[in-house]
């Protein structure tokens, strides 16, 4: 399959998936006027990616987002939910949630997306200076 | 009206409002209100993460605007193609030590008692109760092909210092305004 790369805007994150090196970064900010057709190629990509993927594969997943709007909260907890269950399948997926120093409410997110989930591994990551 | 846009501005001074549109709102808008925001926190005068909950409250505020207002106007855009904008009111101030939000819309008569009923609900809960409903929402919240979650005002009522007011002032027989008031 395909790397998907997607371009930043002003109100759209940078998508990098890479699945040769198995790093999938979602990086910006998130509040597009319609979700859906901004995340659905995403999600597309994302079910291609799991289901091809070997359990012996170690896959890393940086989202490092410094605004996003409550809509593309719930496509976040959809999006993790797929890991999730992948994870339950035997896959290993590992989440690096990355937010700045002094914006509590984006470590608070991640603090509530840890409580979400039983095994998927969510790690909060404070971004250096 | 000329000689009252004096009067019109200073008025808004005195409410402590330093931003104020009312006309079609659109994604745009919100960019360029983001950053006049960044200068704001380029002078000192607001730390990050204050304006990042003020530029959220106002993100929140216009999506509601842009999604559920009943009042509409066709335009070109760019590439001469008809899009439909929704008319709204939305204006960001400061005031004792807090920014606030406050924006406004039409709404259809058979919506008012819904959002009425929701916002109530919403003004009763503590930290905790919202933190709990926020999530229990985002889970069974609709797929993604829906305009929005429905999370809007659960989140700008988690992140407020003061519980959500709104008013609805009735128009006619099919249109309500519906107003709300967000602080910092």
């Amino acid at each position: 399959m395909e790397n998907l790369k997607i371009g930043a805007t002003k109100y759209t994150p940078e998508i990098s998936f890479d699945c040769e090196k198995n790093i999938l970064d979602i990086i910006g900010e998130s509040y597009p006027e319609n979700i859906a057709e901004f995340y659905a190629p995403v999600f597309k990509w994302l079910e291609q990616y799991i289901e091809q993927l070997k359990n012996d594969q170690n896959v890393t997943i940086n989202m490092e987002l410094i605004y996003f709007n409550s809509s593309s909260s719930k496509v976040l907890l959809d999006f993790l939910d797929i890991l999730e269950q992948a994870v339950k399948n035997g896959k290993h997926i590992a989440v690096n949630w990355i937010y700045e120093e002094e914006d509590e409410d984006t470590l608070e997110f991640g603090e509530e997306f840890q409580e979400d989930f039983e095994i998927l591994d969510i790690n909060l990551v404070q971004k250096k200076g | 009206m000329v000689g009252k846009l004096y009067d019109f501005r200073q008025e808004l001074g005195r409410q402590g409002i330093f931003f104020c549109f009312s006309g079609p709102v659109s994604q745009d808008l919100l960019v360029e209100f983001g950053d006049i925001l960044k200068q704001k926190i380029l002078h000192g005068e607001s730390s990050n993460s204050i304006a990042l909950r003020v530029f959220s409250m106002v993100v929140e505020q216009a999506q509601n605007i842009i999604h559920y207002s009943a009042e509409k106007c066709v335009k070109n855009d760019s590439e001469g193609e008809e899009r439909e904008l929704s008319i709204g009111i939305i204006a960001v101030g400061y005031e004792g030590e807090h920014y606030f939000v406050v924006s406004g819309n039409m709404i259809e008569e058979e919506n008012v008692e819904g959002l009425r009923n929701r916002l109530a609900k919403l003004q009763k809960m503590d930290k905790n109760e919202l933190k709990k409903h926020y999530k229990e929402e985002r889970k069974k919240g609709p797929a993604i092909t829906s305009k929005g979650a429905g999370l809007g005002f659960i989140d700008m009522a988690k992140k407020a210092s003061k519980p959500i007011e709104f008013d609805f002032k009735k128009i006619d027989d099919k249109f309500s305004f519906f107003s709300s008031r967000t602080v910092i």
